[in-house]
C-alpha cells in the first residue's frame, strides 16, 4: 500500500513531537516563581498545611522525579489538581473544551468559506478594482485589524441590530419557567456562539483569501490548463476539473497548520464574549494562577497543533500524487 | 566571462516587457534599484511607505505633538470628543488624543526592534544553514522545528511572569517567537543562490567562505530579507495587542494595543464611547496594512515569473478582415 | 497532387500592452497547406511563429486581437473568433506544446487526461470504449499501455512528449500543430520523436506544422518550411530549396549559422536583435542586420515575389530584374 511507511514515519515524528512538547511544558511552568501551592489563599492555609501539601504533590523532590511523577502521571490520563477550583484538571477543563470546538468550528467554517469565495473570485476578476482589489484589501485589513478589537466592534454595531447576545452561552432566563425542549436548548446556544463565531471567522479568513487567490492564479498560468482549453473544454469545466483541486492543496495544509492562530483567536474572542470556552479558562487561569490548569490546557492545545500538523501531512501525501515518502 | 551576479535592471514596467509565449524565464535583481523601483511605480507600496513615514515621524515628535498629558487625568470619565479634547477621554479621563500619539511611539518601537531581533536570528540561521548545508543545516532546522512547536501564548506568559512585564521583554519576545519563518525563507533562498553558476565559478576561483556569502550571496538575498522584514513589522505590532490583550504588557506605558485593552476592561461599551474604542485599532490595522502593502509589493517583484493566465471571461477580439494583400 | 486543406490569410495579432499602446506580434502572414503536407514555422525566439499557431487554435489571453482568416476545409475558423473557432479545438486541429512536460495536470492519471477530450466530444461512446483507445494511442506512440494509469511524473521527458501526442491525435484530428517538440530533450530522445512525428502524419493522413527555431529539425521532418522574422514570413518554400537556394539574407544567415560538426569552419551568428514590435516599423523589418543590405532597404518595404516551385521571398534583392516575376 502506497505510503504506509509514510503514514509510520510521520506518526513517529508525531509522537516524538508530542514528547518534546510535553517535556517543554513541563520546563515552561516550572519556570514560574512559587509553585501551585504557594499562590494559594485560603484559611486553613497555615505554613505547615503547606508544607503537607508539598510533601503530598511531590514538590520538594527534585526537578527530576517530578517531571517522571508527571509523565507517568500523563500517561494515566492525569493532568494534575486545580488548587483554585479544587477539582481534577481534566474535570475543570473537560466542559469548557466541549464549549469551544463547536464554536469554533462554526468560526472556522465561516472564514475558510469566505476566504475560498473571496479568493477565487479575487483570481477570476484579477485586476478589476472591486473584484480583486477592493475583496482583496478588505480581506487583509480584517486580518491585520486585533480580533480583540473586532469583537468589541461587533458587539457595538452588529449585537444590538441583529438581536444577538454577546456574552455567556446560555440566556438566564431559559427553563426557569419551564423545561426547554433540546430544540430551544440548541437553538439559545446557537445564539449565543454565533457573534464569537462570526468575529473569529471575519478576523481569520484574509489569511485564506490571499493563499487561494495566489494559488488559484499560479494555477490558472499552468500549462495543463492552456491544454485543457485546447482540448476544448469551457471556462467552467476547467476551473472544475483542473484548477480547483490543484490551487485548494496550499489550502489544505494552511488550514491544519492554521490550529495555532485558531486558538490564540478563539481565547480573545471568548475573552471579549464571555463565552465559557477553553479560551475563557484560559484567561481566568492566568488571573488566578492557576498553573496546573494552564499547563493542563495547554498541553491539550499543543497536542491539538501536532495532530493537525499530522494531519496536514497525511491529507498532503494522499491528495499531491507527487509527494513521495 | 565576469564572476559577479548578472547586472540588469528588472524591467517592472510591464510594457517593456514580450508579451506572449515567448517571455524570458530568469531575472536577477540589483537589490537597492530594486527597491527603490518598486516603491515608486507600486501604488500601494508608495502610499504604505508614507503612512509608515507619517506615523514614524508622529512616534519621534509626540512630545511636541500630543496636545495633553498621556497619563494625567484632565477630565471626567469617557469624555466625548469636543473642541478641548478631539478624541475624548478614556476611562481615567486621560486625553485619547495624547495616548493615541504616544502609543505610536510604543508600537512603533516594538515593531521595528522585534522585527530586528526576529531578523537577525532568522536571517543569520537562514544564511548560516543555507549556505553550509550538511550536518549544520539538519541541526538548525531541527532547531527551527522544534521552536515551531512551542505555543505562542504559554511562551508569552511564562517570559512576562519570569521577566516582568517590561517594554524591552516585549521585544525580546516577539524576536524569539517569530524568528523560524524568516529562517526558513531566507535559507531556502541561499540554497538556490548557492547552487547558481557564478558562485560555483567564484568559489572554483579560491574566493574564501567570506567573500562569497557577502559579496555573491548576501546581494541576492538582501531584498527578500527586507521584503520579510517588513511583513514581521506587521506581525510585531499585532503580537504587541495579543501580549496587551493577555495583560502582560508594560503598564506605565500606553501603546495601542494596551488602549484597546483598557476599553474592554474600562467598560467602553456600556458608555457607548466608540472613541475610546475606534482609534486604537484602526490605527494598528492602518499600519499593518501600510507594512503589508510595502511587503507584498516587494514580494511580488522578487518573484521574476509573470505568469500570464490562461483562462478569462473576456476573449480576444476579431478586427474586421481588410484586404490588405498589396501592400507589399 | 493533394488537394488544399488549411489556408491562412493575412493574420494578424496585436497585443494591448499594460501602459498603453499595441505589441503587432504578426504582421499579415499568409500561407497555403496541402493535406497530408508537413510544413515547418521557423524563426528566432519572439518572431511570432508560437503567437501565430496558437491564433490559429484561437488560443489567444483576452488583451489580443486578432484579424485574417484561418480556412480548415473550406471553413473559416476565426471568422467571429472565439464562438467559431472553439467547435474546431481537437476535433479537427490538435496541438503539442512546447514544454510539454507541463501539458499534463500532475493531480491526474496520464490516460484519464488523454481519454478526456475523447469523452468530451463525443468520439468514444462511454469510458471502456475511451480507455481501450487509450492504450492504442499509447502503444502507437511507443509505450506500454499499462502505462495509462500512471501520473505524469512517473514518465520520463521524452515519454511525456510522446504521451503529449499520444493526446494531440485522440480525436483524430486533421492538422497537427507542434510547437518545439523536442527543445527540452536530448538529442537521441530527439531524433526517436521526430521520426515518430513523420511516421504518424505518414500512416495518419495527418497535416502537420512544426514550430522550431533548430533548423536541422525542420530539415529532418519538413517538406517546406516558412521563415519568419519580426512577426512576418521572410521566405516561404520545399527545404531543400530554401537551403540551395535562399532568396532572403535572413534564410541564408540562418542556415549558415547552424554549425557544421564536422567542418573547420568558424561559427556564424547573426549579430543585433529583432526589431521592437511595439511601433511601426518602416523599411524591411530585417535591414538592421543584414548584410546585404542597401539603398532601398531602410526606407522602402520590399514586396513578395513569386519563384517556382511554390517559393515565395520579400526582400529588394529580388527585384533586381533576373529569373523573379511579379506577383
Amino acid at each position: 500500500m502506497r505510503g504506509a511507511d509514510y503514514v509510520i514515519k510521520r506518526s513517529v515524528f508525531a509522537l516524538v513531537t508530542v514528547w518534546v512538547a510535553v517535556t517543554l511544558n513541563f520546563i515552561l511552568f516550572r519556570l514560574l516563581p512559587g509553585n501551585s501551592v504557594s499562590g494559594l489563599r485560603c484559611q486553613a492555609c497555615t505554613p505547615q498545611f503547606k508544607e503537607a501539601l508539598i510533601k503530598e504533590y511531590g514538590l520538594d523532590k527534585s526537578k527530576w522525579q517530578q517531571y517522571v511523577t508527571y509523565l507517568g502521571n500523563l500517561l494515566h490520563g492525569d493532568l494534575g489538581y486545580s488548587q483554585y477550583n479544587n477539582i481534577p484538571v481534566w474535570d475543570a477543563i473537560k466542559e469548557p473544551i466541549l464549549n469551544t470546538l463547536p464554536m469554533v468550528l462554526t468560526g472556522t467554517l465561516i472564514s475558510v468559506v469566505l476566504g475560498v469565495f473571496c479568493g477565487i473570485l479575487a483570481a477570476w476578476r484579477r485586476g478589476t478594482l472591486t473584484a480583486d482589489k477592493v475583496n482583496t484589501w478588505t480581506a487583509l485589513a480584517f486580518y491585520a485589524a486585533p480580533t480583540q478589537w473586532l469583537g468589541i466592534l461587533v458587539i457595538f454595531y452588529l449585537a444590538a441590530n441583529l438581536g444577538l447576545p454577546v456574552a455567556g452561552i446560555r440566556s438566564p432566563d431559559l427553563g426557569i419557567l419551564s423545561t426547554p425542549s433540546t430544540w430551544e436548548v440548541v437553538s439559545d446556544r446557537a445564539r449565543h456562539l454565533i457573534l464569537p463565531a462570526l468575529t473569529l471567522g471575519i478576523g481569520l479568513y484574509g489569511e485564506y483569501a490571499i493563499v487561494v487567490r495566489s494559488s488559484m492564479l499560479e494555477t490558472l498560468g499552468e500549462d495543463y490548463v492552456l491544454t485543457a482549453r485546447a482540448k476544448g473544454l469551457a471556462n467552467w469545466e476547467i476551473i472544475w476539473k483542473h484548477g480547483l483541486r490543484n490551487a485548494m492543496l496550499p489550502l489544505v495544509t494552511l488550514l491544519a497548520l492554521s490550529v495555532g492562530y485558531i486558538v490564540a483567536g478563539a481565547i480573545v474572542v471568548e475573552d471579549v464574549f464571555s463565552y465559557p470556552g477553553i479560551g475563557l479558562a484560559t484567561i481566568d487561569a492566568i488571573d488566578h494562577r492557576d498553573y496546573a490548569v494552564l499547563q493542563g490546557i495547554f498541553l491539550v492545545l499543543t497536542i491539538a497543533v501536532i495532530f493537525s500538523n499530522f494531519v496536514a501531512d497525511l491529507l498532503y501525501f494522499k491528495l499531491d500524487p507527487r509527494v513521495t515518502t | 566571462m565576469s564572476s559577479g551576479p548578472p547586472d540588469q535592471i528588472v524591467p517592472l514596467n510591464e510594457a517593456n516587457v514580450v508579451v506572449g509565449p515567448d517571455a524570458p524565464a530568469e531575472i536577477t535583481v540589483r537589490p537597492r534599484s530594486l527597491i527603490r523601483i518598486v516603491l515608486l511605480e507600486n501604488r500601494a507600496a508608495m502610499i504604505g511607505t508614507i503612512i509608515l513615514v507619517i506615523t514614524t515621524l508622529i512616534a519621534i515628535f509626540a512630545g511636541v505633538l500630543a496636545p495633553h498629558s498621556p497619563t494625567e487625568q484632565i477630565g471626567p470619565v469617557y469624555a466625548p470628543p469636543s473642541s478641548k479634547w478631539w478624541l475624548g477621554l478614556d476611562d481615567g479621563g486621560v486625553d485619547m488624543l495624547s495616548q493615541m500619539i504616544y502609543g505610536a511611539r510604543i508600537s512603533m518601537i516594538v515593531g521595528f526592534a522585534g522585527a530586528a531581533v526576529a531578523m537577525i536570528i532568522g536571517g543569520g540561521v537562514g544564511i548560516i544553514s543555507g549556505y553550509f548545508g550538511g550536518r549544520t543545516d539538519i541541526a538548525l532546522m531541527r532547531v527551527t522545528d522544534y521552536f515551531l512547536v512551542i505555543p505562542d501564548v504559554p511562551l508569552m506568559i511564562v517570559f512576562a511572569a519570569v521577566f516582568g512585564r517590561s517594554l524591552l521583554n516585549i521585544i525580546i519576545i516577539i524576536g524569539i517567537i517569530y524568528w523560524t519563518s524568516t529562517a526558513r525563507l531566507i535559507r531556502a533562498q541561499v540554497k538556490s543562490v548557492r547552487e547558481r553558476v557564478y558562485v560555483k565559478r567564484a568559489q572554483s576561483l579560491g574566493a574564501g567562505h567570506n567573500r562569497l556569502i557577502w559579496k555573491h550571496v548576501m546581494p541576492q538575498v538582501v531584498p527578500l530579507l527586507v521584503a520579510n522584514t517588513v511583513l514581521t513589522i506587521a506581525t510585531a505590532i499585532f503580537a504587541e495587542t495579543y501580549i496587551a490583550f493577555l495583560g502582560l504588557s508594560d503598564p506605565t506605558k500606553s501603546s495601542w494595543g494596551r488602549l484597546i485593552q483598557n476599553s474592554l476592561t474600562g467598560g467602553a461599551i456600556f458608555h457607548n464611547a466608540w472613541w475610546a474604542v475606534v482609534p486604537p485599532g484602526l490605527a494598528v490595522t492602518v499600519v499593518i496594512l501600510a507594512c503589508t502593502m510595502i511587503g507584498q509589493a516587494l514580494e511580488d517583484a522578487l518573484n521574476p515569473r509573470l505568469k500570464v493566465g490562461h483562462l478569462s471571461v473576456r476573449r480576444f477580439r476579431v478586427r474586421p478582415f481588410s484586404a490588405r494583400l498589396d501592400t507589399r | 497532387m493533394s488537394r488544399e486543406l488549411l489556408r491562412v490569410e493575412d493574420l494578424h495579432v496585436w497585443f494591448e500592452l499594460d501602459g498603453g499602446g499595441e505589441l503587432h506580434a504578426v504582421q499579415g502572414i499568409s500561407f497555403q497547406l496541402s493535406e497530408g503536407e508537413r510544413m515547418g514555422l521557423v524563426g528566432e525566439s519572439g518572431c511570432g511563429k508560437t503567437t501565430s499557431i496558437l491564433a490559429m487554435m484561437g488560443l489567444l489571453p483576452p488583451n489580443a486581437s486578432v484579424s485574417g482568416k484561418v480556412i480548415l476545409d473550406g471553413v473559416d475558423m476565426l471568422e467571429k473568433g472565439e464562438e467559431t473557432v472553439a467547435p474546431h479545438r481537437w476535433h479537427d486541429i490538435a496541438m503539442i506544446f512546447q514544454g510539454a512536460m507541463n501539458a499534463f495536470n500532475p493531480v491526474k492519471t496520464v490516460g484519464e487526461q488523454i481519454a478526456e477530450p475523447m469523452l468530451l466530444h463525443g468520439t468514444a461512446s462511454g469510458k471502456s470504449v475511451a480507455s481501450a483507445r487509450v492504450r492504442e494511442l499509447l502503444e502507437l506512440v511507443g509505450i506500454s499501455g499499462s502505462r495509462a494509469t500512471r501520473y505524469p511524473h512517473e514518465f520520463s521527458g521524452g515519454m511525456r512528449q510522446r504521451a503529449a501526442i499520444a493526446m494531440a491525435l485522440a480525436c483524430q484530428p486533421k492538422v497537427l500543430l507542434a510547437d518545439e517538440p523536442t527543445t527540452a530533450l536530448d538529442v537521441m530522445v530527439q531524433a526517436q520523436i521526430l521520426e515518430l512525428l513523420v511516421s504518424l502524419t505518414r500512416d495518419l493522413g495527418l497535416t502537420m506544422i512544426l514550430v522550431t527555431h533548430d533548423l536541422p529539425v525542420v530539415a529532418q521532418v519538413c517538406d517546406r518550411a516558412a521563415v519568419m522574422y519580426a512577426g512576418r514570413i521572410a521566405e516561404e518554400g520545399p527545404t531543400s530549396t530554401l537551403y540551395h537556394d535562399p532568396r532572403h539574407p535572413y534564410t541564408r544567415m540562418l542556415f549558415a549559422a547552424t554549425p557544421d560538426l564536422y567542418g573547420d569552419d568558424a561559427v556564424i551568428s547573426i549579430p543585433g536583435a529583432p526589431p521592437r514590435l511595439d511601433r511601426e516599423l518602416a523599411g524591411c523589418p530585417f535591414q538592421p542586420r543584414c548584410d546585404s543590405a542597401f539603398e532601398p532597404c531602410p526606407t522602402k518595404e520590399p514586396r513578395e515575389r513569386s519563384f517556382d516551385g511554390r517559393h515565395r521571398a520579400s526582400c529588394h534583392l529580388n527585384e533586381v530584374p533576373t529569373g523573379a516575376t511579379a506577383v
